[in-house]
């Protein structure tokens, strides 16, 4: 049960989870969207999951390749739409989000708005989608990247659409830490037995402590499993491992 | 969400609305936000959003009658905020039903008639997106969509349900 980046992201992105916490994955969230599926097969507590297309509790008979699409909500009880979501992490009740990033920075900043200047952008990226609100307002919230570049892990942003609670940023190759309080930065928590701390250091634009940081822990004989019946016929892990 | 803020600020008919999180975020300095201080002496600083109206509202829903009352199965996403903030609202949708069918459960009306100014009846009309419960997301066709070629988009809307019964219908 060697690591692909795939396997790597979502088992990683999965075990961020906590007993009893709401945990919700958005738009263009497909591997979350899977770590959180594989986290109610694969650990043996209680979570919520909630979702960008409104599913509660989704029992879904086949993953779709979209996180929005409205096959996500087969089998919820309820429906939790936009609006409802949005107010929930709003006020406080949302313990977990998964938010992407275009670029972040060892701060746990993220960038999703344009590359270049706001002004006269090289690229025009899609926009926040409420990463402004949700960032500051989750407890906390966890990224991800499917390359390990120095073009997307920056010390410096080209703009800054949010700030706020990121606890965990998880690559191919690494996961980062940092306290979801202002000023903590990441730090190298552990890292992909196949790849070394200087390859990291040398593909990551920001400075990071990585003191004690370990190779990962392997994946369990639950996680490959209920990987392999998420990914049937490869059909999520062919996009990210080429 | 401070998207939906500016439309809740059109449906309650004021203008603006606080919201929460966005401090820090440099889009309060390239939409020029304003910060508001609690007036009730909390203490608390909120960003307040202006109001935002749009013109026109167009959804897609499942059922709709004569009269435009319009039902939505499944997750509604933004059609509630965004049919109350719109100045017009019109409606497309998968079948023409009769009043009846829709007085047996009214809260699944999404849209009463009254706000609709016009309904098409347009079967596929989310294609190549899903309509729940009618049907899911055309992959291919996104696909194919996405590929920066010249003439994807005429094939794009060639192949269009709407466009496909029209030259069916008339022969062009």
């Amino acid at each position: 049960m060697d690591w692909t980046p795939f396997s790597f992201i979502v088992v990683n992105l999965a075990r961020q989870i906590r007993a009893g916490e709401i945990t919700f994955s958005g738009v263009n969230s497909t591997l979350p969207m899977l770590a959180c599926l594989l986290a109610k097969q694969a650990y043996d507590f209680d979570f919520t999951y909630i979702n960008v297309a409104g599913g509660v509790e989704p029992q879904p008979v086949t993953v779709p390749l979209s996180s929005s699409d409205p096959a996500i909500v087969h089998g919820s009880p309820a429906i939790f739409a936009n609006q409802d979501f949005y107010d929930l992490c709003a006020r406080g009740g949302l313990d977990l989000v998964y938010l992407g990033c275009a670029q972040i920075d060892a701060e746990g900043r993220t960038n999703v708005s344009a590359i270049g200047s706001w002004e006269n952008p090289r690229v025009r990226l899609p926009g926040g989608g409420g990463a402004a609100v949700m960032l500051p307002t989750a407890k906390r919230v966890v990224t991800w990247r499917t390359d390990h570049s120095p073009r997307a892990l920056v010390e410096k942003l080209d703009f800054v659409t949010a700030v706020g609670h990121m606890t965990a940023l998880i690559t191919p190759l690494a996961v980062f830490i940092r306290e979801p309080v202002p000023g903590s930065r990441f730090r190298l928590e552990s890292y992909h037995p196949a790849t070394t701390i200087g390859h990291i250091t040398s593909h990551t634009g920001f400075r990071f402590d990585a003191t004690h940081a370990q190779p990962a822990i392997p994946m369990t004989a639950h996680e490959h499993t209920a990987l392999v019946a998420l990914d049937a016929g490869a059909k999520f892990s062919a996009a990210v491992n080429g | 969400m401070t998207l939906v803020a500016g439309l809740r600020a059109a449906s309650y008919g004021i203008p603006f609305q606080p919201v929460a999180g966005v401090h820090g975020s440099e889009l309060i300095r390239v939409n020029n936000w304003q910060l508001m201080r609690d007036p009730y002496g909390s203490g608390q600083e909120v960003y307040v959003i202006p109001a935002i109206r749009p013109d026109v509202a167009v959804i897609h829903a499942a059922e709709v009658d004569e009269d435009g009352n319009a039902r939505v199965y499944g997750s509604p996403f933004w059609d509630h905020p965004l049919t109350r903030a719109a100045g017009r609202v019109l409606v497309t949708a998968e079948k023409l039903v009769a009043t009846d069918r829709l007085r047996e459960q009214p809260e699944l009306t999404l849209v009463p008639g009254f706000m609709v100014e016009a309904v098409a009846i347009v079967p596929d009309g989310a294609w190549p997106g899903s309509m729940h419960p009618y049907y899911e997301i055309d992959y291919p066709a996104v696909e194919r969509y996405m590929e920066d070629a010249p003439g994807v988009l005429e094939r794009h809307l060639a192949e269009a349900p709407e466009t496909a019964r029209n030259t069916a219908a008339t022969g062009r």
